[in-house]
C-alpha cells in the first residue's frame, strides 16, 4: 500500500472535513451550524487527523504536496505547497485535541450567548488558518496563516464588544502583532529577491545568510509570541471570553512566532548573533513574566503570564540550537495550559462572573473534579516528574547547563522556574484551600458532562502526552547522557525552593493586613512599568514631532518661504524697486541712457 | 480734418522711405518724418500729460535719430560708404545698437515708453507701438549680422525682466501694454543675432496681437483696470475675446502667441544659448501674471464680487 498517499491524502482530508461547516450553509439553504455540529466536526477531524500521525510514527514518511501554482512574476512562482512532515503531523492532533476539548467547554461556557454560533464558527475558522500556518511549505502560505490567525484573535479578544477594555485590548493585539508583522514581512522580501524563493526546502543556507532578515524573524517571533519588548497584549488579551483564551492564547496562537523560528532553523542555524540574541530575550521573557505573575490576583492574568513565561522558555530552546525540544515543549505546554484555562473558566462561571483569586477559597470541597484537574495543570507546569510538562522542562533546563552559553541567561531561566513554582502554589492554595472567600449564596455545580469530560480528556492528556511524545520522537540531536548530579536535578531542586518559599509566604499572609508598599512589589504589580512607559512615552513623541514637521516645516518653511509665498513676496519687491526707478523725469532718463552707452562702450573696449 | 490726413500720409511716407533705403541718410530721413508726424497726434488732446509725453518722446527720438546718424557718419568717415548692410566698424555698431534702442524700446533706453503711451490716446497709443516701431525693426533686421550679440541678448534679457515687474505694479491698462510691448521687443531682439527671421515673424505676430487689444480697448473706452471689470455689460462678446487676445499676448499654446516663443526658444537651444532661453522664459511668466490678471478682472469675475461665485 502506498503509504505516502494515504498520508497526504488523510491529511488533506482532515482540513476538508474542517472546512465543511463554513463551505455547506453557504451551498444550501437548509443546512445550518450548530455548536454542536461544529463540535462534532472537529472530533471527526481529531480522529482522521490521528492516522496520518500513526503511519508517520510507524514508518517515517512524509508528504510534500503542491498544489495549484500561481505565477505571480516570470521566474518567481508561488505554489500552494503543504508539508506533512514530523512537527505538523504531530502537531495536528494535538491542536485539534486541544481544540475539541475547548469547543466541547465552551457550549457549555457560551450557552447563554445569543450569537454563540458566529462564535464558533470564528473559533473554527481561527483553527483552519492556525493549520494552514503550521502545515504551510512555503513563507506564502505560512503568512497567509500567520495573518489569519492575527484576524481571527482581534474579533475573538473583542468578542464582547460593548466592553471598552476588550475593544483595547483586541487593538493592541493587532498592533503589537504587526509590528511583528514587519519583520515577517521583511524577511520574505529579503529572501524573495536575494534567493527567488520562499519554499522551505530551499531555505537552507549554503552561504552565510547576513543578519538582518533572520532579525526579522526574530522580531515576527517577539511580535506573534508575546516576547519582552512587545508583550503586553498577551495579558490584555484576557479580556476575551474563557475559551478565546484557551485556545489563542495558551496552545496555538502565540506558539505560531515559536514555530516560524523552528521552521527556518536552518537559516540561522550557525548564526551564533541570532542564536545568542533568541536565548537572551527568551530568558528575559520568562524572568519578566515570571516576575509579573507573582503579585498578580486575577485568576486568568496569572495564567496569561504564566503562557509568556514558558514561552520565553520555548525560545530560550531555540537559542540552544534546540528546535525539536522547543516543539516538544510547545506540544505538552498545549494540554496543561488549554487544561488550566478550562478550569479557570469552569471557576468563574461557578463563582458568577468572580476572577479574583482573593474571593476565591476552600474550591476544593466544593468543585473536586474541577480542582483536582487544577492541580495536575498545576503541576505539569512546574515540571513535576513524569507529567507531561516534566518531559519538555527538565530536557531544556538540562541542555541548558550542560551548554556553552551565556551564564546570565542560564541564571534568568533558573529563577523564572523557580518563580514558576511560586506564583503556581500561591494561585493553587489561593483558590483551592484554605478559608472560604466567597458570597455564601453562590450555587455551583460541575455536573455538566460539557464542562467534565473536556477537562478531564485534557488532565489524561497531561499526564500521559510527554510520555508518548518523547518514546516516538527520533532524537535528531544526542541528549547530554552524563552529568553531575547536581546539575541532573536543578530543575527539581529550584522548582522545590520555589514551593516552599511560597507555602511558607501564603502562611504569613493568612492574615490580612494590607501591606506597605515596596518598590519590588510595585515593580511586579505594575508590570515593570512598561506599559505606561512606552505606550505614552512613543506615542507623544511621535505625534508632536508630527505635528512640528507638518506646521513648522510644511506651512512656514516650504510655503512661506521657498515656495509660492516666498516667490510673491520676492517678485513685489522686485517690483517696488523697479517702480521707483520710473521716476518721471527726463532728465534722469537722458541721464540714464547716457550713461548705458557709455558702459557700453567701455565695456567693449 | 485735413491735419489728420496731413500727418497720417507723413506717417506712411515716412516709414516707405525708412523701409526701403539702402543708404544711411534716407533711412535717418524717413525717421525724423515720422518723429515729426506724430507728435501733434499725440498731442492732440491739449491736455498737459499729452503735452508732456509728446516732449518726452521728441527729446528721446531726436536724440536716439541723431546718434543713428552719428554711428552712419562715423562708419563712412572710416569704411568710406553709406550703405546700410555694410557697417562694419565696431563704434559704429555699437553706437547704432543703443540708438535703436532708443527707438524701439527697449531696456535700459525704456524709461520714456510707458509715460508716453498713457499720455496719448488709445488709437495714438496703437500707432505708437506698432507703426512707430516697424522702421526700426527693419533697421536692425537690416543690420542684424553687424550687431554685438552679447549686448543684444542682455538688453532683451534686461527687457524682459523690467518690463514684467513694471507691468506687475500698474493699473493703467495703457502702461500695461507698454510694458507688454518691452517684453515682446526683448523677444524680438534676443534672437535677431542668430535668426532674423524669427525677429521678424515676433513683430508681425506681435502687431497683429497688440492692434487687436488696443482697439478692443479703444471700443470699450477702457483705460483702468476698474473700468474693465465693468465692461461684461456693455459687450460681452468682445470682452470673451479680450480674453483669448491677451492670452495670446501672454505666450499660451495654443494660441498664436506661443509660436514665436517656441521658435525663438528653439533657435537658442540649437545655437547653445540654453540659459538665456530657460531665463526669458521664466521672466514671461511675470507677463503672464499681468495678461492673467487682466483677463480675470474684464472676463472672469463680474463686479462688485472679486471672485466667481454667484452668492456671497
Amino acid at each position: 500500500m502506498d503509504l505516502t498517499l494515504i498520508l497526504t491524502s488523510s491529511t488533506l482530508l482532515t482540513l476538508t472535513i474542517l472546512l465543511t461547516p463554513i463551505i455547506l450553509p453557504l451551498l444550501s439553504n437548509s443546512s445550518k451550524n450548530t455548536p454542536t455540529t461544529i463540535t462534532n466536526t472537529v472530533k471527526t477531524s481529531f480522529l482522521v487527523s490521528l492516522i496520518p500521525m500513526t503511519i508517520h510514527l510507524y514508518s517515517g514518511t512524509e508528504g510534500l504536496t503542491y498544489l495549484w501554482e500561481w505565477k505571480f512574476l516570470m521566474n518567481f512562482k508561488i505554489p500552494i505547497s503543504l508539508k506533512m512532515d514530523f512537527y505538523s503531523l504531530t502537531f495536528f492532533p494535538i491542536a485539534l485535541f486541544v481544540s475539541w476539548s475547548i469547543l466541547q467547554f465552551a457550549t457549555w461556557y457560551m450557552a447563554s450567548d445569543p450569537h454563540i454560533t458566529k462564535f464558533f464558527t470564528y473559533l473554527l475558522l481561527f483553527l483552519i488558518t492556525m493549520l494552514i500556518l503550521i502545515i504551510a511549505n512555503n513563507l506564502f502560505i505560512l503568512f497567509i496563516g500567520w495573518e489569519g490567525v492575527g484576524i481571527m484573535s482581534f474579533l475573538l479578544i473583542s468578542w464582547w464588544h460593548g466592553r471598552a477594555e476588550a475593544n483595547t485590548a483586541a487593538i493592541q493585539a493587532v498592533l503589537y502583532n504587526r509590528i511583528g508583522d514587519i519583520g515577517l514581512i521583511f524577511c520574505m522580501a529579503w529572501l524573495a529577491y536575494t534567493m527567488n524563493t520562499w519554499e522551505m526546502q530551499q531555505l537552507s543556507s549554503t552561504h552565510q545568510i547576513p543578519t538582518l532578515p533572520l532579525l526579522g524573524l526574530v522580531l515576527a517571533a517577539t511580535g506573534k509570541s508575546a516576547q519582552f519588548g512587545l508583550h503586553p497584549w498577551l495579558p490584555a488579551a484576557m479580556e476575551g471570553p474563557t475559551p478565546v483564551s484557551a485556545l489563542l492564547h495558551s496552545s496555538t496562537m502565540v506558539v505560531a512566532g515559536i514555530f516560524l523560528l523552528i521552521r527556518t532553523n536552518p537559516l540561522f542555524n550557525n548564526n551564533q548573533t541570532i542564536l545568542t540574541l533568541c536565548l537572551c530575550l527568551g530568558a528575559l521573557s520568562t524572568l519578566f513574566a515570571a516576575t509579573c505573575a507573582l503579585t498578580q490576583n486575577d485568576i486568568k492574568k496569572i495564567i496569561a503570564f504564566s503562557t509568556s513565561s514558558q514561552l520565553g522558555l520555548m525560545m530560550v530552546a531555540i537559542g540552544l540550537n534546540l528546535p525539536e525540544l522547543a516543539f516538544l515543549h510547545i506540544s505538552t505546554h498545549a494540554f496543561f495550559k488549554a487544561m488550566l484555562f478550562l478550569c479557570s473558566g469552569s471557576i468563574i462561571h461557578n463563582l458568577n462572573g468572580e476572577q479574583d483569586i482573593r474571593k476565591m477559597g476552600g474550591l476544593q470541597k466544593m468543585l473536586p473534579t474541577t480542582t483536582s484537574c487544577l492541580t495536575i495543570g498545576n503541576l505539569a507546569l512546574m515540571g513535576t516528574p513524569f507529567l507531561a510538562g516534566f518531559y519538555s522542562k527538565d530536557q531544556i533546563i538540562e541542555s541548558l547547563n550542560t551548554s556553552y552559553l551565556n551564564s546570565w541567561a542560564l541564571l534568568l531561566t533558573l529563577l523564572a522556574t523557580s518563580f514558576t513554582a511560586v506564583y503556581t502554589i500561591r494561585m493553587t492554595t489561593l483558590v483551592q484551600s484554605g478559608f472560604v472567600r466567597i458570597p455564601p449564596l453562590t450555587p455551583m455545580n460541575e455536573n455538566n458532562p460539557a464542562v467534565i469530560n473536556p477537562i478531564t480528556r485534557l488532565a489524561l492528556g497531561s499526564i500521559m502526552a510527554g510520555m508518548l511524545i518523547t518514546s516516538y520522537i527520533p532524537p535528531t540531536k544526542t541528549p547530554p547522557t552524563t552529568m553531575p548530579l547536581n546539575i541532573k536535578i536543578t530543575a527539581l531542586l529550584v522548582t522545590a525552593l520555589g514551593i516552599i518559599l511560597a507555602l511558607e509566604l501564603s502562611k504569613m499572609a493568612q492574615t490580612l493586613i494590607i501591606k506597605k508598599q515596596n518598590p519590588l512589589h510595585n515593580f511586579s504589580t505594575s508590570l515593570g512599568y512598561f506599559n505606561p512607559l512606552t505606550h505614552r512615552f512613543n506615542v507623544t513623541h511621535i505625534m508632536t514631532g508630527s505635528q512640528t514637521i507638518a506646521s513648522h516645516l510644511m506651512d512656514l518653511s516650504w510655503y512661506k518661504l521657498l515656495g509660492p509665498e516666498g516667490l510673491a513676496s520676492s517678485q513685489l519687491a522686485a517690483t517696488k524697486l523697479a517702480t521707483s526707478l520710473h521716476s518721471g523725469s527726463i532728465k534722469a532718463y537722458l541721464g540714464s541712457f547716457a550713461l548705458s552707452i557709455l558702459i557700453m562702450i567701455i565695456s567693449t573696449y | 480734418p485735413q491735419a489728420k490726413l496731413i500727418f497720417t500720409l507723413s506717417l506712411l511716407l515716412g516709414t516707405t522711405i525708412t523701409i526701403s533705403s539702402n543708404h544711411w541718410v534716407m533711412a535717418w530721413a524717413g525717421l525724423e518724418i515720422n518723429t515729426l508726424a506724430i507728435l501733434p497726434l499725440i498731442s492732440k488732446s491739449h491736455h498737459p500729460r499729452a503735452i508732456e509725453a509728446a516732449t518726452k518722446y521728441f527729446l528721446t527720438q531726436a536724440t536716439a535719430s541723431a546718434l543713428v546718424l552719428f554711428s552712419s557718419m562715423n562708419n563712412a568717415w572710416y569704411t568710406g560708404q553709406w550703405d546700410i548692410t555694410q557697417l562694419t566698424h565696431p563704434m559704429s555698431c555699437l553706437i547704432l545698437t543703443s540708438a535703436l534702442a532708443m527707438k524701439l524700446g527697449l531696456a535700459p533706453f525704456h524709461f520714456w515708453f510707458p509715460e508716453v503711451l498713457q499720455g496719448s490716446s488709445l488709437t495714438t497709443g496703437l500707432l505708437l507701438s506698432t507703426a512707430m516701431k516697424f522702421p526700426p525693426i527693419t533697421l536692425l533686421y537690416m543690420t542684424s549680422h553687424s550687431l554685438n550679440p552679447t549686448i543684444l541678448t542682455y538688453m532683451a534679457i534686461i527687457s524682459t525682466a523690467l518690463g514684467g515687474w513694471m507691468g506687475l505694479n500698474q493699473t493703467q491698462t495703457r502702461k500695461i501694454l507698454a510694458f507688454s510691448s518691452i517684453t515682446h521687443l526683448g523677444w524680438m531682439t534676443i534672437i535677431v543675432s542668430y535668426s532674423p527671421k524669427l525677429t521678424l515673424l515676433n513683430f508681425y505676430l506681435y502687431i497683429l496681437m497688440t492692434t487687436a487689444t488696443f482697439l478692443a480697448l479703444n471700443t470699450i473706452k477702457a483705460t483702468k483696470l476698474s473700468t474693465l471689470m465693468t465692461t461684461w455689460a456693455k459687450t460681452p462678446s468682445l470682452n470673451a475675446m479680450l480674453l483669448l487676445t491677451l492670452l495670446s499676448l501672454a505666450g499660451l499654446p495654443p494660441l498664436t502667441g506661443f509660436l514665436p516663443k517656441w521658435l525663438i526658444i528653439q533657435e537658442l537651444t540649437k545655437q547653445d544659448m540654453s540659459l538665456a532661453a530657460t531665463t526669458i522664459s521664466l521672466l514671461s511668466l511675470l507677463g503672464l501674471f499681468f495678461y492673467l490678471r487682466l483677463a480675470y478682472c474684464a472676463t472672469i469675475t463680474l463686479p462688485p464680487h472679486t471672485t466667481n461665485h454667484m452668492k456671497q
